[in-house]
């Protein structure tokens, strides 16, 4: 390649990521600035009566009643959602959410955020890994026992305030018990975001039980618009949640706004089942006896027939991937779980 | 495409349909789901799956499901019934399953009597809105109507508390299903039976030789599992065959527009009705329950 043809081709790459990022980036603008003059392109489109559709599972209904709709599945499932999880996949999923953290791979001083975190299988996994990790590095390091684990706090200390006012204290509350200058490094932090309040009181009762209350704030939000300030974040993860969502692509789009540059966008996601002899095993099982394990277990059919269309629903692992890359992330790769059952999609904001 | 039709597209998407009643389950689900937007979904409908035959709905709250599927519910209802008898809606599911050939059966019985045919085609419904409780309270002591809010302050039910039917395929049937779930409670009531397991088990043995529901011989027979052995010996002894006796000399219950006769004494209304009264237990029965004794 010559010279010139290979300028042109970088400055090629580079207009197009640029497009990428624009497109983001105009999209938080445009949806802030509709946001301020109080109209949302719903209304919008109401008023012109052209309100455009999309699928809940393989029912077509008005974009703006399928949060309403996921919100009523998710109220009806929360009680019995780790049941039906283990019941469904035969434990499998944990198998996954293993997976899911290994491929994250944290290190302590990571501020997460886990949207659709729901019943907090995830940020669970996150607080003991880091736990580990942190006794590892004691070990490993020399006068590692006169370092205070950030994660635990010492009694006087946290007396006055057992709760954060809001996320964004949170997220920039510095405690620096550590003075011994080795390094001033951030507190490991895991926010659970869940638009459903009845999947977040179970996470905290599960919390409770664990005894890792103290350790994970709860935030009650849309995914599409999220409460919290831009670069917040170290490492976003989406498990299980994204299929469920009206707008991927905003979802998506509001990930890249909350993560710091060099920050990790994470999801675990039902996808597509290439072999075709596992795929017609996997339909059969989706769709005969996963309802049918719903109506036993949670007295609920219609919320897993959702389950089992939503994710048919959902595009495959290549075009999730396009997706991921369109909203501006680089270095987007994807794991297949399971023969293409689940899938681990990752992208770096860089 | 008609839904009795066989018939073949190309491989990747065949649908091979039979008609449900010949128990053939369908073939595997084509691999792309967008085949099945060419049919029009109304709300809260979807089918059993994106290959399978597609019957509407029937009713509101109708699920159709494959016989495989039936299959499943069956089994893990059961299960799930035995194991936890506070799930009634494993019980309701087990009947919807089972009670296919039964239900036939009492539909034609009831087509055969006048008012039976009556029931059927004004579908009364027995819940708080067409039931005035007060009304009945207000009753004289000794009526029907009267010992039925008694037997529900008592045993703290209420008529509303039914799971409404979704695995039966036959708009009628759902209706004769759910006519015995609701009148369920007056079966208590006629027989003099609590709510607890014995109180049931005993309503399921009249109910399995009077309507023969499948679910209600399989509650019959499997619920006494959960029970005492001085329970069970006071069942074999004195409750089934009271019961058994009582479901075949009743008048078929399905055909008593059972609803319109609360102000009837109750006495004469199990008369008419031909129900004998409940047997009573001698109290020394209680100390002489010993294994020397049982036969």
């Amino acid at each position: 390649m010559t010279y010139k043809t290979r300028n042109m081709a970088a400055l090629w790459c580079v207009s197009v990521r640029l497009g990428r990022v624009c497109r983001c980036s105009n999209r938080i603008i445009a949806s802030r600035r509709n946001l301020s003059e109080h109209k949302s392109s719903d209304e919008t489109d109401k008023e012109e009566g052209t309100e455009k559709s999309t699928h809940f599972g393989f029912e077509s209904i008005n974009e703006s009643e399928k949060t309403g709709k996921v919100h009523e599945v998710f109220s009806n499932v929360a009680s019995k959602y780790d049941v039906m999880n283990d019941a469904m996949s035969l434990g499998v999923h944990r198998l996954w959410k293993d997976r899911f953290m290994q491929v994250l791979d944290p290190l302590p001083g990571t501020r997460l955020l886990d949207v659709a975190g729901g019943t907090g299988d995830i940020a669970f996994r996150f607080i003991n890994w880091i736990k580990e990790k942190e006794l590892q590095q004691k070990k490993a390091s020399p006068g590692a026992e006169f370092r205070l684990n950030p994660l635990e706090t010492d009694d006087s200390e946290s007396a006055p305030d057992l709760e954060f006012p809001s996320a964004e204290d949170y997220l920039y509350s510095e405690q620096r018990e550590d003075t011994t200058g080795t390094d001033d490094r951030k507190d490991s932090k895991v926010i659970i975001c869940d638009i459903n309040q009845s999947m977040l009181e179970v996470g905290k009762e599960r919390a409770k039980k664990l005894g890792l209350e103290d350790d994970v704030v709860w935030v009650t939000g849309n995914a599409e618009e999220l409460p919290f300030p831009d670069n917040s974040v170290d490492a976003y993860t989406i498990a299980f949640g994204i299929r469920n969502v009206t707008h991927i692509e905003k979802v998506l789009c509001e990930a890249y706004r909350v993560l710091t540059p060099g920050g990790r966008f994470l999801c675990l996601e039902f996808s597509q089942v290439s072999n075709p002899l596992l795929s017609s095993v996997y339909d059969l099982y989706s769709f005969q006896v996963i309802p049918v394990l719903g109506e036993l277990i949670a007295s609920d059919w219609k919320s897993y027939q959702y389950l089992v269309e939503s994710i048919r629903k959902f595009p495959n692992q290549e075009e999730f991937a396009e997706m991921i890359r369109e909203a501006g992330f680089r270095m987007v790769s994807y794991e297949n779980l399971t023969s293409g059952v689940a899938a681990i999609h990752s992208g770096f904001k860089i | 495409m008609a839904a009795h039709s066989r018939v073949f597209l190309p491989f990747r998407f065949a649908i091979l349909k039979t008609p449900q009643i010949l128990g053939v389950h369908t073939r595997f689900i084509p691999p792309q789901a967008e085949n099945c937007s060419r049919i029009s979904y109304n709300h809260g409908d979807r089918g059993t799956s994106n290959g399978e035959e597609w019957t509407p709905p029937l009713y509101r709250e109708h699920q159709p499901t494959s016989l495989f599927q039936k299959a499943l519910l069956t089994v893990g209802s059961a299960a799930v019934a035995i194991t936890n008898p506070h799930r009634h809606d494993m019980i309701a599911v087990l009947g919807e399953t089972t009670g296919y050939y039964a239900l036939i059966r009492i539909r034609d019985q009831m087509k055969a009597d006048p008012v039976g045919q009556q029931i059927l085609s004004e579908r009364p419904r027995i819940n708080t809105r067409t039931i005035d409780l007060e009304e009945l309270r207000a009753l004289p002591e000794g009526t029907f109507g009267k010992e039925y809010v008694n037997w529900l302050d008592r045993n703290d039910v209420t008529p509303d508390s039914r799971a409404p039917v979704k695995f039966v395929d036959d708009e009628e049937l759902a209706y004769v299903i759910r006519r015995y779930r609701e009148i369920h409670d007056l079966f208590h009531t006629l027989l003099g039976m609590p709510t607890n397991m014995l109180g049931e088990c005993t309503v399921k043995m009249f109910e399995a030789v009077h309507t023969g529901l499948p679910m209600c011989a399989m509650g019959a027979v499997f619920g006494p599992i959960r029970l005492s052995s001085k329970q069970r010996w006071k069942l074999r002894n004195y409750y089934f065959p009271w019961a058994v006796k009582a479901g075949y000399s009743a008048k078929c219950l399905m055909n008593v527009y059972l609803e319109r006769r609360f102000h009837e004494p109750l006495e004469e209304l199990k008369a008419d009705l031909n129900i004998p009264s409940p047997p009573h237990i001698p109290k020394s029965t209680d100390n002489n329950n010993t294994r020397l004794n049982r036969r």
